[in-house]
């Protein structure tokens, strides 16, 4: 690695054409982060200020901060049913995430400490799951769900949605199951202990973090979910904040203020855990998500 | 892995317990309607009817024959493309310069937590949002080109049909760039730091640093993400269906807009299968090209 050119003294003209280079780079690099987080946050705060508008003020002067504060924006959208839409996407990813965790976990276990016929076999079986797109099935499912009588229930979300975030959370909780000592259970089960009881008190504790990162994982993913919704729900009363926001756009398509306010009370709970937790949030989802 | 015995057949079954819910849920929530859905593209029938008429190969020749599905197809690779170019290169050029130590700690973070935040937003709210900010008049895209003496360049970007989809694939490159920045951040740091002091000490230059050492030290990284944003082009619904729903004059449609409103507005439900079933083969072509990258590192 040695290199005689850094020993040698470069001319004076250089090092300055040099310096001056870099501080306009830096410069332009300022300058495009700048941009780009603005780019970024921007859309945001416009809706948020556009919230208290009227539809008149809306139009004369997106841009403007507020000439009075319509608070009204947000009760009457609160009103249109965006606290029931709420509600049914905190149920259906409650119960989505926590069925996911429990069968990925018992899976995962199974596939690192046990030893059985047609284990790969299986492993790739449960991989597999994740290169399916939800479209190659909706129709079938559809079906499904008609003939079972699901349609329109919760179940009709949480069954699929647990059934596609099956593969990626097994796959994040086994590569995490790897890293536990076999030991630990092999001296348990001496001990007398169960499967079950390794499981429930060994395993699952240290288990902690990737059971967190994968479940916030999972629970973006169940609270972003569309085309399920979309498909196999047709009341507002089990109505999910994406499809809610949307008839809820449909509906008030003359009544911008109170749309964006609709809009900006669907999106606080999640902004806001997002801007307490971000090293957190950003932590948990980029982590394993790319192995 | 230690050296085991072959398994018991007693050892076998407790196993097979542990893994049966999560086989049982893929098998008839994701395999088997998947399966179904080959089946049923040779049949043409409406969703409530009780009899499916065998067509055979008959839908595969009409799809083929559909000027439509070549626009579907020609967006869905449209949008990989642009989407490689913003998630790939252009993230991980950001997420070179934030690693670099260009910007004092704190800015980096705040830079990082501000790219990354349209990421948390659900694609219907980031549609509905953009859906506003791109309408004439009353839109900060408009508004901000007026400003800037583009005035001409004003246009319905989504009424448009030479830029609807252009406009909805900018709004997923809004949307996912930060987030996809934020993994290769991740990828990055695991370089080890004495490389990059190394080539600092030589005098090497940033974009020499980027190509001889990030480029190589990510490739891992790179090549995973650039297969997920192939495979999430290909399959893309949410948003156009929000944002265009693959108008006007079916001019954004993509293949998952195709295969839906065959299925739940057209009720031809053997054709949108039919559509459905060559995505499942785009994908699973995709996916394996995936695994056998991953196998040979």
């Amino acid at each position: 690695m040695a290199d005689a050119s850094i020993h040698t003294p470069a001319a004076p003209q250089y090092v300055a054409a040099v310096k001056a280079s870099a501080v306009l780079n830096r410069f332009t690099l300022w300058a495009a982060f700048l941009t780009l987080s603005a780019v970024c946050v921007y859309p945001m705060i416009w809706l948020f200020l556009n919230a208290f508008k009227s539809t008149n003020e809306l139009f004369q002067a997106s841009w403007a901060l507020p000439e009075t504060w319509r608070w009204q924006n947000f009760t009457t959208a609160w009103g249109h049913g965006i606290s029931r839409y709420l509600l049914n996407s905190v149920i259906v990813a409650l119960a989505t995430v926590t069925i996911e965790l429990l069968l990925a976990s018992m899976a995962a276990y199974a596939l690192v400490v046990m030893n059985f016929k047609a284990k790969v076999a299986i492993y790739m079986g449960i991989l597999g799951g994740m290169i399916l797109p939800p479209e190659v099935s909706l129709f079938p499912l559809f079906k499904v769900m008609a003939v079972t009588d699901l349609y329109n229930t919760y179940f009709a979300l949480i069954l699929p949605n647990v059934a596609f975030g099956l593969p990626f959370t097994t796959f994040l909780i086994r590569a995490y199951m790897m890293g536990i000592p076999l030991d630990l259970r092999e001296a348990a089960l001496m001990d007398g202990a169960s499967e079950g009881l390794v499981f429930r008190s060994i395993y699952l504790p240290l288990c902690k973090p990737v059971l967190a990162s994968a479940g916030l994982i999972a629970a973006m993913r169940v609270w972003n979910e569309f085309i399920f919704a979309l498909t196999f729900i047709e009341s507002d009363s089990v109505k999910t904040v994406t499809i809610g926001v949307m008839s809820f756009a449909v509906a008030l398509r003359a009544d911008y203020g109170v749309m964006m306010a609709g809009l900006t009370l669907s999106i606080i709970p999640i902004l806001a855990t997002f801007l307490i937790l971000q090293r957190q949030f950003i932590g948990g989802l980029t982590q394993g998500a790319v192995k | 892995m230690p050296s085991r015995r072959p398994a018991t057949l007693r050892q076998s079954l407790t196993a097979w317990l542990w893994v049966a819910p999560t086989l049982l849920f893929l098998v008839l929530f994701v395999y088997g309607p998947a399966l179904a859905n080959i089946r049923y593209s040779a049949y043409s029938f409406s969703a409530m009817s009780q009899e499916m008429d065998f067509v055979g190969l008959a839908n595969y020749i009409r799809l083929f024959a559909d000027p439509l599905f070549l626009t579907g197809l020609t967006n869905n690779i449209a949008y990989a493309l642009i989407s490689v170019f913003f998630q790939v290169a252009f993230a991980l050029t950001l997420a070179a310069v934030l690693e670099a130590r260009i910007f004092p700690r704190f800015a980096a973070n705040s830079f990082r937590t501000m790219l990354f935040l349209p990421s948390i937003l659900p694609v219907v709210v980031v549609g509905l949002i953009w859906q506003l900010l791109l309408a004439p008049s009353l839109g900060l895209v408009d508004q901000a080109l007026w400003a800037l003496g583009l005035g001409e360049w004003s246009r319905a970007w989504l009424g448009d049909p030479d830029t609807a989809i252009f406009a909805v694939i900018m709004v997923s490159q809004w949307q996912w760039t930060g987030y996809i920045m934020a993994l290769f951040m991740v990828a990055i740091r695991a370089i080890p730091r004495d490389l990059y002091e190394a080539m600092e000490l030589e005098g090497a230059s940033g974009p020499r640093i980027f190509f001889n050492l990030t480029v190589p030290g990510a490739r891992e990284t790179i090549l995973i993400v650039a297969i997920i944003t192939i495979l999430g082009s290909l399959k893309v619904f949410d948003i156009v269906w929000v944002m265009t729903a693959g108008g006007p004059n079916h001019s954004s449609e993509v293949l998952g807009t195709l295969m839906y409103r065959a299925a739940f507005r057209d009720d031809t439900i053997g054709y949108s299968s039919t559509i459905a079933t060559v995505i499942f083969f785009i994908a699973l072509t995709v996916g394996m090209v995936q695994i056998k990258l991953q196998k040979d590192h």
